[in-house]
């Protein structure tokens, strides 16, 4: 009797498990599944099938900031459109690049450090050689350190140097237009009005580079 | 217990935002405001934030809903988008 009951147990068991088991291969027959847990108990990790990422990989592709996932030795594995234009570099040519080629040669040792030491949240500030011999200042920040990888969000921070910039310029300007007021003779006015109009044409400059990147990350038509 | 005044305690496990759990949580608030409105409760554990945590309940695939309350315990593979399939897996409904 007590034996039947046991049966009748471990029959039950097993019939609520073949169903479980029915139950997943219809769902992934189906196509209604988009990811699985695969490893052993301390390595559990979840494996997401291609189609799952693609909203992801949009928004990287899109976004306004560069990114970038490197090797612990610096090896570019990932870096999406928006830093290839920074470097006005074609994107293919970036895969499996030395990320310190793009780097100038005082901050390499810094940004060979940060690779390999970095902790989440941790940036380090360098300059970022472009391929027209130019440099831009941007700011390396971890996004995450997995498996040796890291993945690194890159902004330029040019915007954010703009305003004071500006204001300076302005300024500097404006200083030279009043003591234009007080200058006794025409040659030492045409001297300051020469300077005056350079100084124009640097905030022309400075405008002319803002737009510029502000046009980078737009679609292309 | 009076089934209709039963407490439901459901848990989804999702993938983050990957667009079958989305549309995973999507289908089973629909069920649920339709079947158990103000009875229910659904815990999402976001097995890409902590992957561990699909050892609780033997999950393979995501995403997967979890009927904790009522016993016995449920599980139902997919996105849910079948919902006849759905209120049959979750007891809602007899099976056919």
């Amino acid at each position: 009797m007590q034996q039947t009951q046991s049966f009748e147990q471990e029959l039950t068991l097993l019939r609520e498990r073949l169903q479980e088991a029915e139950e997943m291969h219809r769902a992934i027959s189906d196509g209604e599944v988009d990811a699985f847990v695969v490893g052993p108990g301390g390595n559990t990790r979840v494996l997401l099938l291609a189609n799952a990422y693609q909203r992801y990989r949009q928004l990287v592709e899109r976004m306004q900031q560069g990114a970038i996932t490197a090797t612990p030795q610096g090896q570019i594995l990932f870096a999406n459109q928006r830093f290839a234009d920074m470097l006005g570099t074609p994107i293919s040519q970036l895969y499996t690049a030395p990320l310190e080629s793009y780097v100038g040669i005082g901050d390499r040792a810094r940004l060979s450090s940060f690779l390999m030491l970095s902790t989440r949240d941790s940036h380090v500030e360098v300059e970022l050689g472009r391929r027209d011999g130019t440099s831009i200042p941007v700011r390396f920040s971890i996004v995450s350190f997995a498996d040796g990888y890291a993945t690194v969000l890159v902004t330029d921070l040019r915007p954010m140097q703009w305003p004071s910039l500006a204001v300076d310029a302005l300024d500097s300007i404006r200083n030279s237009l009043e003591k234009l007021n007080h200058l006794g003779s025409d040659a030492a006015a045409r001297d300051a009005l020469r300077d005056i109009s350079e100084e124009i044409n640097g905030l022309a400059r400075m405008i002319d580079q803002m737009l510029d990147v502000e046009a980078i990350g737009r679609p292309r038509k | 217990m009076n089934p209709a005044a039963e407490k439901w305690e459901l848990r989804l496990y999702t993938a983050g935002q990957s667009p079958k759990s989305l549309a995973a949580l999507s289908n089973l608030k629909r069920v649920c405001e339709e079947h158990l409105a103000g009875r229910y409760s659904i815990e999402v554990i976001d097995l890409l934030k902590n992957p561990r945590l699909a050892k609780d309940d033997q999950i393979v695939a995501i995403p997967t809903l979890v009927r904790k309350l009522p016993e016995p315990l449920r599980k139902l593979v997919g996105d849910l988008s079948d919902t006849e399939r759905t209120l049959v897996g979750l007891q809602l409904k007899p099976r056919q």
